[in-house]
C-alpha cells in the first residue's frame, strides 16, 4: 500500500510539465501510432449528450484527412481548429455545440487510418487535437480510407441531438482524395474491432450515414488535390452541394462556423458574413466563395435518406485514369 | 452476467490489488481481440475501458510488472494501464497529488506509455494533496514521536482532516482552473496549516508557484465533467481499483491504526449507484495466503521468524517496518463480514505457499486473558469506541495453531474460500499477469482436486 515514492517536488514538477508542453506534443515526441484516447478501437460510440448544462446538445464533428498528399494543412488544422468552439458560441450560431475532432488516413497503408476523440462541450477537445498523430503516409492513389470515417461517424455515435430532437449532427471531412468504393470487413475488423459478413458500399453506408448526420466535404487550398474536377465530381456524387472548395485555408474555422450557422436557420449567408466583418475577420471573401452553393436556405430539422438521394442524378466521371475497382455510381 | 469488478484489499494492504487489477485488465483486452477473429461478442468478452480509483491518494503503491519486466508502483494511474488505451478516472473519493503524478507519469513514460497524462481523467471535486499538508503532516507525526499510527508522511490524513473541517476551502481538482480561486485557497491552506502544526512557511513553495504548476497539470490531464462515469460505464467494463484495505477502514478499522479513508466496497457501490449503473459489479477481495502489515498497530498472527521474500517493501521512514505473519481466519472474516459479503475472492502470492510449504499456518482462533476468540463482532456502523476496544483486545491476543491442521500449498484456495464465504476464482502465483489463472465462478467449488495435483504454474512467458 502506502508509500512516498512519487513525491516530488513542485519545481521538478514544473520542468517536467514544461517539457511536455509543446503544442503538437503527440506527434512530435516521436508517436508511431494512435494515442489511446483517440483509438476507435472497441469503442461502442462516441456519445454527443444533453446534460443540465448542455440541455439541447449538438453535435458537430470535424474529421481531416492527415495523409501526405495534404501537405502542411493537417497543422494548420490543428492550430486553428481550437478556434472553432468560440466562433459558434461568441455569434450565437450553436447554443450547445459538442465537438469532435478526429483523423483520417490509409487503411491500406497507414499505421493509424482513423483517430477519433470525444464530444466535448469545452476546450478540451484541444486535447483530442494535439493528440492527433499526423501520418503523413496514405498511397499514390488519389484514394483514402474516408469510408472507415464514415462508417464509424454512422454505426459508433450515439448523438442526443438525433435520438431525441430527430435533428442531425454536423460532420465535416476535410480531405482532398477520394473514399474506397467499399467498407472492407477487414479493416472495420482491425482498427474498428466489428465483424462484418460482407462489404459495405459506399452508397449504402453514405444513405445510412446521412440519416442522422448532415455531412460536407471541404477540400482545400494547400492540399495535393485542391480544385480537382475528380475529386470534386466523386464528393458531389456522394454528398449533393455540400461539396465545399476552400480557397483560403486560414478561414476554415469561419467556413465550418457559417455552415453551422446557416444550417441552424441562426444566420443567413449576408449576415454571417457581415458577422465575421464585425469581428474583424479577413476571411469574408473566401467564405462567402466557399459557400456560395449552400446560401440556399435549408431546414435545420430534416428526415430521410439526406443528400444521399441526389446519387442517382450525380454526374457520372469517365476519366480512363481512374484506378480500378473506383466507385461506379 | 454483470461486468462490472470492484477490486478490494481484505487486510492491510500490499495483498496483491494491482496485479489482479492489471490481469483483469490484460485478460479483457486479449478475449475481445480473440473474440473478434472467433466472430462471436458475448458482453463478457468486451474490453474494459478504464480503471476507477474511489479511495486514498498517492500513497498507494500497487506494484505490477509491465512488459518487458520492469516494474511500476501505480499510485494515481489506474493499475492497468499497461494495457494499451486503458484510461484511468480519479473519481471525487480519491485525493489526488499532481506534482507526485508528474514523477509517475515521467516513469511511465519511460516504460513506453505514451502521453500518460492523456490517460487520466479527474474529478472535478477530487481533493488536492499538497506540499503543505505533507509539512503538516510530517510536523505532526514528529511531536507523535513513538506513538506514530503509521502514516505515510504524504499529507494524505491531512488533505482529509482538513477538507472535513472546511470543505469550502479545500483546494479541489476544478480549483486548478481558476487561479484566482487556487490561489486564495492554496494561501489559506498554508497560513493555517503553518499556524496549527507550527512548519516553517519558508521552507515551502510559495501559493503562486504551486499555482501555476497545478494550472499547467490540470490542463494535460482531463477533468471530468458531470455524467462522466455514467459515460464510461456505457462504454464496457470498468474495474474499480481499491486502495490500502478493509482492515485499515477509517470506521471498520482497529482504531487509531487506521487510514482516512474508507477501504471497502461502499464508495465504488455510491458511485455505480450515481451513475445509474443497473447491473452492479462483482466484489473481488483479495487476499495473500498469509499476512502482511506496513507499519504499527494490531497483528495477532505477526511470526518473525517467517522470511519470506517482499522485493517492493522496506521501512519507511514514515510508515514503519514491513511486517509479515500467518494468515488470520478470525481476522478474514471480520473483513468479509465488515466489507458487506463478496463475490468473489482472488488468492495471491500462491508461490510463496508453495516455496514454503509447511512453514504457513492457520490462525482460527485467538487466545485474550482468559477467553478464546473465534470471532471478531462488527460494531455499529461508525462506532470508534467499540473499534478501539477490539484494538486493545487484539494488542493482547495470542494466536493458536491447530498442529494436526497441516495446509499444504494447494489446499490453500479451499480454505480461504471457506472462510471468506466467497468462492477463489482467481488464483496468483507471482507478480505478472502471466502468473494469475482464472477459475469460473460455478466450477469453484471443484477446482481444489485440479490445484492440489498439480505445481504451480511458473515463470510463464511474458506477454
Amino acid at each position: 500500500m502506502g508509500s512516498g515514492r512519487w513525491s516530488t517536488d513542485v519545481y521538478e514538477a514544473a520542468a517536467r510539465l514544461r517539457g511536455d508542453a509543446s503544442a503538437f506534443g503527440y506527434s512530435d515526441s516521436g508517436a508511431r501510432r494512435v494515442h489511446p484516447a483517440l483509438d476507435p478501437f472497441g469503442v461502442t460510440a462516441r456519445e454527443s449528450r444533453d446534460s443540465a448544462e448542455h440541455p439541447a446538445s449538438l453535435a458537430i464533428a470535424v474529421l481531416f484527412d492527415v495523409t501526405g498528399s495534404m501537405g502542411s494543412v493537417p497543422r494548420t488544422l490543428q492550430a486553428k481548429l481550437p478556434q472553432l468552439l468560440g466562433l459558434l458560441l461568441r455569434k450565437g450560431y450553436a447554443q450547445h455545440p459538442q465537438i469532435l475532432f478526429g483523423a483520417i488516413g490509409d487503411a491500406t497503408v497507414d499505421r493509424a487510418p482513423l483517430q477519433i476523440g470525444q464530444f466535448e462541450s469545452d476546450n478540451r477537445m484541444d486535447g483530442d487535437l494535439e493528440r492527433i498523430l499526423l501520418e503523413g503516409g496514405g498511397g499514390g492513389q488519389k484514394t483514402e480510407s474516408y469510408e472507415l470515417a464514415m462508417y464509424f461517424m454512422a454505426r459508433h455515435t450515439a448523438i442526443d441531438c438525433w435520438k431525441k430532437r430527430r435533428k442531425r449532427g454536423y460532420l465535416f471531412i476535410v480531405g482532398d482524395e477520394m473514399a474506397y468504393p467499399n467498407v472492407k470487413p477487414r479493416e472495420v475488423s482491425a482498427w474498428i474491432g466489428d465483424e462484418l459478413a460482407e462489404p459495405i458500399p459506399l452508397t449504402t453506408l453514405t444513405a445510412e450515414l446521412t440519416r442522422s448526420w448532415d455531412a460536407y466535404y471541404i477540400l482545400p487550398a494547400g492540399a495535393a488535390y485542391a480544385g480537382d474536377g475528380q475529386v470534386l465530381g466523386f464528393w458531389r456524387g456522394l454528398l449533393g452541394q455540400n461539396v465545399i472548395e476552400l480557397a483560403d485555408l486560414d478561414a476554415v474555422c469561419e467556413t465550418i462556423a457559417l455552415t453551422v450557422g446557416l444550417g441552424e436557420d441562426a444566420i443567413d449567408l449576408d449576415a454571417g458574413l457581415a458577422d465575421l466583418a464585425d469581428v474583424g475577420s479577413a476571411a469574408g471573401p473566401a467564405v462567402a466563395d466557399a459557400l456560395a452553393g449552400l446560401g440556399a436556405a435549408r431546414g435545420p430539422l430534416a428526415i430521410g435518406a439526406g443528400p444521399a438521394r441526389a446519387l442517382e442524378a450525380s454526374p457520372r466521371t469517365t476519366d480512363n485514369d481512374k484506378p480500378a475497382g473506383n466507385i461506379r455510381l | 452476467m454483470t461486468e462490472h469488478v470492484i477490486v478490494v484489499d481484505l487486510g492491510y494492504g500490499d495483498a496483491g490489488k494491482g496485479g489482479v487489477v492489471d490481469w483483469l485488465c490484460a485478460r479483457s483486452a486479449r478475449s475481445a481481440r480473440s473474440a473478434r477473429s472467433a466472430r462471436s461478442a458475448r458482453p463478457q468478452d468486451r474490453k474494459v475501458t478504464a480503471v476507477v480509483r474511489f479511495n486514498g491518494g498517492a500513497q498507494a503503491a500497487h506494484h505490477v510488472a509491465g512488459p518487458g519486466g520492469a516494474v511500476h508502483a501505480f499510485a494515481q494511474f489506474g493499475s492497468g494501464t499497461f494495457t494499451r488505451g486503458m484510461r484511468t478516472f480519479l473519481s471525487r473519493f480519491m485525493l489526488v497529488d499532481p506534482l507526485a503524478m508528474t514523477a509517475e507519469a515521467d516513469h511511465l513514460s519511460k516504460l513506453k506509455v505514451p502521453d500518460p497524462f492523456g490517460l487520466v481523467t479527474v474529478d472535478r471535486d477530487a481533493l488536492l494533496t499538497t506540499p503543505y499538508h505533507q509539512a503538516a503532516n510530517r510536523a505532526r507525526e514528529t511531536a507523535r514521536r513513538a506513538a506514530r499510527h503509521g502514516s505515510c508522511g504524504m499529507g494524505i490524513g491531512e488533505t482529509a482532516r482538513y477538507a472535513a473541517d472546511s470543505p469550502a476551502d479545500a483546494p479541489r481538482g476544478g480549483d486548478c482552473e481558476t487561479r484566482q480561486i487556487l490561489m486564495r485557497k492554496l494561501t489559506l491552506l498554508r497560513d493555517r496549516l503553518a499556524e496549527e502544526t507550527g512548519f516553517q512557511r519558508a521552507g515551502q513553495p510559495p501559493p503562486s508557484v504551486l499555482a501555476d504548476v497545478y494550472g499547467a497539470w490540470a490542463r494535460r490531464v482531463t477533468l471530468a465533467r458531470d455524467g462522466h462515469l455514467a459515460a464510461l460505464l456505457r462504454q464496457g467494463p470498468v474495474v474499480f481499483e481499491g486502495a490500502q484495505g478493509v482492515l485499515l477502514d477509517e470506521w471498520r478499522g482497529f482504531h487509531p491504526y487506521t487510514t482516512w479513508s474508507t477501504t471497502t466496497f461502499a464508495n465504488a457501490l455510491t458511485l455505480l449507484a450515481e451513475a445509474g449503473a443497473r447491473d452492479g459489479a462483482i466484489r473481488l477481495g483479495v487476499t495473500r495466503c498469509y499476512l502482511t502489515r506496513h507499519g504499527p498497530g494490531p497483528f495477532v498472527t505477526e511470526d518473525t521468524t517467517l522470511d519470506l521474500p517482499e522485493p517492493h517493501n522496506g521501512t519507511g521512514r514514515w510508515q514503519g517496518p514491513f511486517r509479515t505473519g500467518h494468515l488470520d481466519a478470525v481476522a478474514l472474516r471480520y473483513a468479509a463480514q465488515v466489507a458487506g459479503g463478496l463475490d468473489a475472492v482472488a488468492l495471491t502470492h500462491l508461490d510463496v505457499a508453495w516455496r514454503h510449504q509447511g512453514r504457513l499456518r492457520l490462525c482460527r482462533e485467538y487466545t485474550a486473558g482468559e477467553r478464546r476468540i473465534q470471532r471478531l463482532a462488527p460494531g455499529p456502523d461508525r462506532d470508534l469506541g467499540h473499534a478501539e476496544r477490539l484494538t486493545r483486545m487484539l494488542l493482547s491476543a495470542r494466536p493458536v495453531y491447530d498442529d494436526a491442521e497441516r495446509i499444504g500449498a494447494g489446499d490453500w484456495p479451499d480454505a480461504v474460500a471457506e472462510i471468506a464465504g466467497a468462492p477463489v476464482t482467481i488464483r496468483s502465483h507471482g507478480p505478472a499477469a502471466a502468473h494469475k489463472t482464472a477459475a469460473a465462478h460455478k466450477t469453484a467449488a471443484a477446482h481444489t482436486t485440479d490445484a492440489r495435483s498439480r505445481p504451480p504454474a511458473l515463470a510463464a512467458p511474458p506477454r
